[in-house]
């Protein structure tokens, strides 16, 4: 039923304006979660309605299941999309609402409104089958509507940022739900979010995308141990960057000679490794360095050490104590530096 | 509640001339209806003037005609008016705004004159079509004035009326109808079903609510029957003209009462209008 889905070259530009798009190509594999973020404007979106179909890519193809469906029409590609807002259709009740997209493919009433009723039961909202969309709270509109698209067992489903509109808690329980039926269901599931933590938390890949341009498409982990780019891992919250020269498997850089795992290409790189994989002991790729703040986290306490002019912040267990001036020796493990703006 | 105060002294300046110009006129209208006009030494409270109305074929006449001219005018205007405004929503075109705003801003009066001269047996529309020979002579133009369809009445009024039921058809379409039929699409709903089950029930209650306001207005307008509108009968607002006009001050009551049975209508519809409003501003919080 789920679909694999492709994106090649696919650009868009709205008017004469400047592309919102440019030349995304990523693959989703059948049944796979994939978000698209990046910070609002930066074309997610547009993407998301190129796939259904609202927005016809300026070049490019899209293809689901190996075939360019570019020219087919939203109504014919059973992609199914969750919107920002609910939208559910206000002269419906809520039963009606999701028996919708089943009734317009020709279901009997009796038949649509019993998968209707069968799907508000997996989104936990069986007691509202007879309501209207105005008596429902907004974070049960966007079930309903996550039910309505659902119920037509899409080949692609499609979120665009349906939890935006909601409050904390209740995203956080719309992410557990969107997960479980995403797996119960296989969907291949494209989701757009500005939010990083909760590209994290659901997506099996992210495609970052900044200026309507892919940066980097990878599983969550790799975001953080291996980010692309400086402005990749700016964006996942990293904040140590050491600039230095290669020279085969090892850096020339203030801190000193640091050795990397494997080898980087000759000439001027950056380094970047994350707060947690500092360590306070000595070794390899060990230095002195000057603690200049610390602040407490409760779990974690954050220090930021001064060595040659490089500012490194480390995040350390809350039973190390150091207090402001006190002298350290930092280690900066070779299994954990990363090279970025690596050419392969 | 120093708040509502402040609101109600804001208010008051405008509440005072709408209270007396407008509710002291429906007073002194529904007094004088009753007979009670001391000035030629009528003081006695009586119901004759409607008893008489009642009873009278002219008034039903005047009514049926009243209903027809309104009745065809906001129905035209609204289908015209639904299709103009389906036709209009992709484009952002300024000059169907100007087109479609320009009408709106063109008194009754002046669009009155603007159609005579067109349509006249002896305007614009009838040397057109001699001269293109479809007709022998600009007399054969068929009677659009003072005829018996008030055809020129409702030509006056589809012109002016349809861009105002326009431009609240197009709200309605560019606001939330069109994200929801984005949302009907990518659930498998064709061009046709998009429209008859999402569009049009959502759009609905803006086109009826403006076609009775439509519908309000040309019950009770009086300029446009008066200068287009053949001698008898005569639609409800110019009958009561009459009436009031009339040398015999004993008909006051008469034409009063005709302006009455005029606000109850409207007054009904308005009320409609409200309810209607009122809901769908529910429906959409």
């Amino acid at each position: 039923m789920s679909a694999r889905l492709e994106l090649e070259n696919v650009s868009h530009r709205y008017g004469n304006d400047a592309p919102a798009l440019e030349k995304l190509s990523l693959a989703v594999e059948p049944g796979e979660l994939v978000a698209l973020l990046g910070p609002s404007g930066c074309g997610k979106t547009t993407a998301l309605k190129v796939v259904a179909g609202l927005l016809r890519p300026t070049a490019g193809d899209v293809r689901v299941d190996g075939r360019s469906v570019v020219g087919t029409p939203p109504e014919r590609r059973e992609a199914a999309m969750v919107f920002q807002k609910p939208l559910l259709f206000p002269h419906m009740g809520v039963t009606e609402n999701v028996g919708f997209g089943l009734r317009m493919r020709g279901a009997r009433k009796e038949e649509a409104g019993r998968k209707a009723d069968e799907a508000l039961r997996r989104v936990r909202m069986e007691g509202f089958a007879g309501r209207s969309p105005g008596e429902l709270s907004g974070g049960q509109q966007q079930r309903v509507a996550l039910a309505r698209a659902l119920v037509t067992e899409p080949r692609l489903l499609l979120l665009d940022e349906p939890f935006s509109a909601l409050d904390a808690n209740l995203r956080e329980e719309m992410r557990d739900l969107v997960l479980r039926l995403q797996r119960e269901g296989g969907h291949t599931t494209v989701f757009v979010t500005h939010d990083q933590e909760e590209a994290v938390v659901l997506a099996d890949r992210i495609a970052l995308i900044f200026d309507g341009r892919l940066q980097m498409y990878d599983c969550p982990e790799a975001f953080y141990d291996r980010p692309a780019t400086r402005e990749v891992a700016r964006f996942f919250g990293a904040t140590n960057f050491i600039d230095g020269r290669a020279n085969d498997g090892s850096v020339r850089t203030p801190l000193g000679d640091l050795r990397l795992e494997g080898t980087a290409p000759p000439g001027e790189v950056t380094l970047t490794i994350r707060p947690e994989a500092v360590r306070l002991e000595g070794g390899e790729n060990s230095f002195r360095a000057r603690v200049s703040s610390t602040s407490y986290l409760g779990t974690q306490v954050h220090y930021e050490l001064r060595a040659a002019g490089t500012t490194l912040r480390a995040a350390l267990p809350p039973h190390v104590r150091l207090a402001v001036g006190d002298e350290v020796t930092a280690r900066l493990p070779a299994t954990s530096l990363w090279v970025l703006d690596r050419r392969f | 509640m120093g708040g509502r105060l402040k609101i109600v002294l804001l208010l008051a300046p405008a509440l005072a001339v709408i209270g007396v110009l407008f509710a002291g006129g429906l007073v002194i209208a529904f007094v004088q209806s009753l007979g009670y006009v001391p000035a030629i030494g009528m003081t006695e409270l009586t119901l004759d003037a409607y008893r008489g109305i009642l009873s009278d074929e002219d008034f039903f006449d005047s009514l049926v005609l009243t209903l027809y001219v309104s009745g065809v005018s906001t129905g035209v205007s609204t289908v015209l008016a639904v299709l103009a405004a389906l036709a209009l929503r992709r484009s952002s075109g300024r000059l169907s705004a100007v087109v479609f705003q320009l009408p709106i801003t063109i008194p009754h009066l002046v669009a009155a004159v603007g159609i005579a001269l067109v349509v006249g047996q002896t305007g614009l529309g009838a040397r057109l079509a001699a001269l293109l020979g479809l007709i022998g002579e600009p007399g054969d133009f068929p009677a659009l004035l003072y005829d018996e369809r008030s055809v020129g009445i409702i030509l006056t009024y589809v012109w002016k009326e349809v861009p105002f039921i326009t431009l609240v058809m197009l709200a309605a379409l560019r606001g939330v109808a069109s994200d929801l039929e984005d949302v009907a699409r990518t659930l498998g709903a064709g061009a046709w079903q998009r429209f008859w089950y999402v569009v049009f029930p959502v759009i609905s209650p803006s086109v009826v609510a403006a076609s009775l306001l439509v519908f309000a207005f040309t019950f009770g307008a009086f300029e446009v029957p008066y200068l287009l509108g053949k001698s008898y009968p005569t639609i409800l607002p110019v009958m009561a003209y009459d009436e009031y006009r009339g040398i015999d001050l004993a008909a006051r009551p008469t034409a009063m009462a005709i302006n009455i049975l005029i606000a109850l209508v409207t007054g009904a519809i308005a009320a409609l209008y409200l309810r209607l409003a009122r809901d769908l501003g529910r429906r959409r919080g």
